[in-house]
């Protein structure tokens, strides 16, 4: 009976660790893909239509003619004295972007640059998606292009990525070395841009991976990477969670954490001053401390336009879509503080130090004409109306192989300590040594190269097989 | 030795005689000073202020005069408006949208078409200039203000001058049908006894026919002091004040700056933003035993469920603030472009804090309580001035130095305070917690209906309270 006590303990282990190991599997559970129709009314019986249009942006005379006519009757408000870019976009700096879109930008040959690269559209879901799709010009002997899905974010748009692509798709012609090359595929999240918005509730990250997933297969990609910041970090995210073996590596030049617990705020009272009892390096301390300032305070005088996008964006969208200077103010303001906080202390707020008008206007352009902005502050709505931290994707890691490049202006800095309980499987983190939230856009070059680097490691140790 | 004693202990007695009364007076007297400055009401200082462009001029006095003003249009603003509203670019709502997404577009294009084509901006201003309206410079700025008095006085009666200040998104057009009510009761069958009222009313810096200020800071505190100096320019010593949002805080800060010339507060809403761990405890047993902290049943039923009613609902509807507060400039730059861009920012306000059922309405339900007319006036008014962005930054100015408000919360309000609680209205102060800052409340008044704009909606149930107060006041 003794060897019979023994027996029914060493099942009752077996049965406990059994029972332990079904139930921390949870953790790993995947995300499901959600369906869904986002076209009017109700959803046709007959087969959706698949093919994909190749389309390309056009203008008209009449589209100019309005649009210069609303410059020319724009009403401006004087600012107060000394305000510089600390009550939003200055006035006065504003008059002279205008004055610059008035006489010197010039739409029809920005048209022609944006028609550079092959775009298409496809019905997914019942909305049309708009995409850019380019491939490498020329392929050494035997090699296969890996397909890239690079998604933009808010205020942003597909045009970000227009430095970025030749760098990925010709490595070589910039010096970049032809071990990796990429084909490029940037679609427009529905709701921004040339994607049809959707006409029904509810449509948020999710949704937005899932239309994309659907996109990539439509394609004939089986296997592919992504990258992503902004709104696109989180669709990238989701993506990875829906398909984790269809995503090879998940690039993200912005990783947020939105489930903080009491490390988190034990570590960032504490992180200060014992940073290797946190994980943190001497960069992330640097970046995040003093806390007040560069966190809690940074979050509340730059969350408003959050706020409220995420609670009356119909609202706060219908002036932006009348006004073409209103609209410039709001989308300039952000390329001003996001891309380096100390640019609220210029009077022209450094909208040129990083970008020329030209490409910042484009941008602008592709929400005017388009008529967007509501729609894509709604996005906003759709993911935050219920709060932070409480939808099911947030409390889902992330296994597969990850690279995160960690730029210096981004307005709040994740550490890695904090972003490896997210994302399990982090295979490269780099602090960068410049550039801020537009990576894409401000430094092409850096953020190419952190790409080739994180892909180059999951392809060498076959990272993606590991699952 | 025994003499030289007596004589020495003698002259002791006789120094205690004298020094122990004169310590004992002398120690009193501290100590009367002492309680006596300690119970002394604590005031916000006056100071001064200037917002005018540039350096304020060293030499000469400022121009005093009250100029007489009266609204203008022309053929040339109201064609502008007219082309504006027709190029309007339209964006379809998400169906089953309502109200929930903000201001619905379907809504939106019949509040347009009515701008369009009926509303008679003209007229609307025939209607604005009814009241005699002025302007005056105070600290390097034109005031505008209107001032109304009683047409006929009847005999033996004293006239209160009365100064009402409005908030945003509204403007001193509000108080128009609250007016009559208040300089001529007995015409309008409110013949609450001998209550008449001159009433003054001012537009905010910033706001409406006011000039904006040109420099950084001006706060509540400085709207306070501005309009003292108005008051007294008119000739007046004592006056009573009422108002709601920012008014409410203008007003507050009047009576905390100068109790003397306060002869009576009445507020639509209260500012109570102390938070303590007692508070804390409160709200929470309130839940379940409201009368063990203080709070009425009405109380109970409009301030829980606290999560719901306090901080989720707080949290939607206060995105503008948050954007208003931080980056002014950019939120009203295209409002200031697009009239119906700047309609639908105003008149959401005035469906969702009129009532918050209306959030479920496809029309915001905003007709049920106001006609297009006056709606469309208050924007008017937002619109042909551009003082939208001003309007906004006063949001900036106030939150950025004070996030919670109550930096003279410890001062306290000595002034006769009278309460009227709205049930619509965002947030509901409890009696019980006013008393904590309003330290001489007359009168709290449980309104039977109404919301945010109280002068606005309900100006007969208003003016009755307004009524009943100062009689009680005038009675002390």
């Amino acid at each position: 009976s003794l060897a019979g006590i023994m027996l029914l303990e060493v099942f009752l282990v077996l049965g406990t660790l059994l029972i332990y190991f079904l139930f921390s599997k949870k953790k790993e559970e995947t995300l499901p893909f959600k369906d869904g129709w986002w076209g009017k009314g109700q959803k046709p019986v007959t087969q959706e239509d698949t093919s994909v249009r190749p389309f390309k942006v056009e203008t008209t005379e009449e589209e100019l003619s309005d649009l210069f006519r609303r410059l020319d009757q724009a009403r401006f408000t004087e600012p107060l004295e000394s305000s510089c870019f600390h009550y939003g976009t200055n006035s006065v700096h504003l008059r002279k972007v205008v004055s610059y879109w008035k006489n010197q930008f010039n739409w029809k040959k920005q048209v022609e640059v944006l028609n550079q690269y092959p775009q298409f559209k496809t019905k997914i879901q019942g909305i049309d998606i708009h995409f850019v799709h380019v491939k490498p010009p020329r392929l050494p002997e035997g090699q296969a292009a890996k397909p890239l899905l690079m998604v933009h974010g808010w205020p942003g748009s597909f045009y970000e990525f227009y430095k970025i692509i030749p760098l990925l798709t010709d490595p070589a012609s910039h010096g970049l070395g032809d071990e990796h090359i990429f084909e490029v595929i940037c679609p427009s999240i529905p709701g921004y841009g040339f994607s049809e918005a959707p006409h029904k509730k509810d449509f948020n990250s999710v949704s937005a991976a899932s239309v994309f997933y659907e996109l990539m297969l439509r394609l004939g990609f089986n296997e592919f990477y992504t990258q992503g910041g902004d709104w696109g970090w989180l669709i990238c995210t989701n993506l990875a969670q829906i398909a984790p073996n269809h995503v090879r590596g998940l690039h993200l030049n912005m990783a947020s954490v939105s489930k903080l617990g009491l490390t988190h705020l034990l570590s960032v009272l504490l992180g200060r001053y014992f940073p290797g009892l946190f994980g943190f390096q001497d960069e992330d301390v640097r970046r995040m401390f003093p806390f007040l300032k560069k966190g809690l305070y940074r979050i509340l005088s730059e969350s408003g336009y959050a706020h409220i996008q995420a609670t009356k964006p119909d609202t706060v969208g219908c002036g932006l879509n009348d006004s073409p200077v209103g609209l410039a103010a709001y989308i300039l303001e952000k390329f001003s503080s996001w891309t380096d906080m100390e640019f609220q202390n210029l009077e022209d707020g450094g909208l040129e130090r990083k970008f020329s008008l030209d490409d910042l206007l484009t941008n602008v352009m592709i929400y005017w004409v388009s008529g967007c902005i509501v729609s894509s502050m709604r996005f906003y709505k759709e993911n935050l109306q219920k709060g932070i931290g409480t939808q099911k994707h947030e409390k889902l890691t992330v296994q597969v192989p990850t690279g995160i490049a960690s730029f210096p202006n981004e307005i709040l800095h994740t550490p890695q300590a904090w972003a490896k309980k997210k994302y399990t499987n982090i295979v490269s983190f780099h602090f960068m040594p410049r550039g801020g939230h537009f990576a894409a856009f401000e430094e092409p070059e850096l953020l190419a190269k952190d790409i080739l680097q994180f892909v180059g490691k999951v392809e060498k140790e076959q990272l993606w097989k590991k699952k | 030795e025994n003499i030289f004693s007596r004589i020495r202990s003698f002259e002791y007695s006789q120094k205690n005689a004298v020094l122990v009364p004169a310590a004992a007076l002398g120690v009193g007297g501290i100590l009367l000073y002492w309680l006596r400055s300690g119970r002394k009401i604590k005031t916000i200082d006056m100071g001064d202020g200037w917002w005018g462009s540039g350096e304020r001029p060293l030499k000469g006095k400022e121009d005093e005069t009250i100029r007489p003003f009266k609204i203008e249009t022309s053929d040339k603003e109201i064609e502008d408006l007219h082309r504006r509203l027709d190029h309007f670019r339209f964006t379809p709502h998400v169906e089953g949208a309502a109200f929930h997404y903000g201001f619905n577009s379907s809504y939106l294009r019949k509040v347009v078409a009515y701008w369009r084509n009926q509303f008679d901006w003209r007229k609307q201003v025939e209607v604005l200039n009814k009241y005699p309206h002025f302007h005056t410079t105070i600290e390097g700025i034109d005031i505008h203000f209107i001032h109304v008095k009683p047409s006929s006085v009847p005999h033996g009666r004293a006239v209160q001058p009365l100064l009402m200040v409005h908030g945003w998104p509204g403007s001193f057009y509000e108080f128009y049908k609250i007016i009559p009510l208040l300089t001529e009761p007995a015409r309008h069958g409110l013949n609450e006894g001998d209550v008449v009222f001159e009433v003054i009313c001012p537009s905010i810096p910033g706001y409406g026919f006011s000039e904006a200020p040109h420099q950084k800071g001006f706060d509540s505190v400085a709207t306070a002091r501005i309009f003292h100096k108005l008051m007294n320019r008119l000739g007046f010593k004592e006056y009573y004040l009422q108002g709601g949002d920012w008014g409410s805080r203008i007003t507050t800060n009047m009576a905390q700056m100068l109790p003397q010339s306060v002869k009576g507060l009445h507020l639509n809403v209260v500012f109570v933003g102390k938070q303590s761990l007692g508070r804390m405890i409160c709200i929470m047993l309130g839940a379940y035993v409201p009368w063990l902290v203080g709070l009425s049943r009405e109380d109970a039923r409009r301030f829980y469920p606290f999560m719901q009613k306090n901080v989720y609902d707080v949290l939607r509807e206060s995105g503008y603030l948050h954007i208003q507060a931080t980056k002014p400039d950019t939120a009203g730059c295209g409002l200031n472009d697009s009239p119906v861009g700047l309609a639908a920012y105003i008149l959401e306000k005035f469906s969702t804090w009129t009532d918050k059922s209306f959030l479920h309405k496809d029309d915001g339900g905003l007709e049920s309580k106001y006609s297009l007319d006056e709606l469309l006036t208050n924007v008017m008014i937002y619109w042909v001035t551009s003082s939208i962005v001003s309007s906004m930054r006063y949001y900036k100015e106030n939150f950025a130095k004070d996030p919670n408000l109550n930096a003279y919360s410890r001062y306290g309000i000595y002034v006769p305070t009278g309460i009227a609680a709205f049930p619509q209205e965002i947030l509901h102060t409890p009696r019980v917690w006013a008393k904590d800052v309003f330290k001489n409340i007359i009168s709290y008044s449980y309104m039977p209906r109404g919301g945010h704009f109280a002068a606005f909606e309900e100006p007969k149930l208003l003016a009755q309270d307004i009524m009943q107060f100062v009689r009680k006041v005038e009675q002390l």
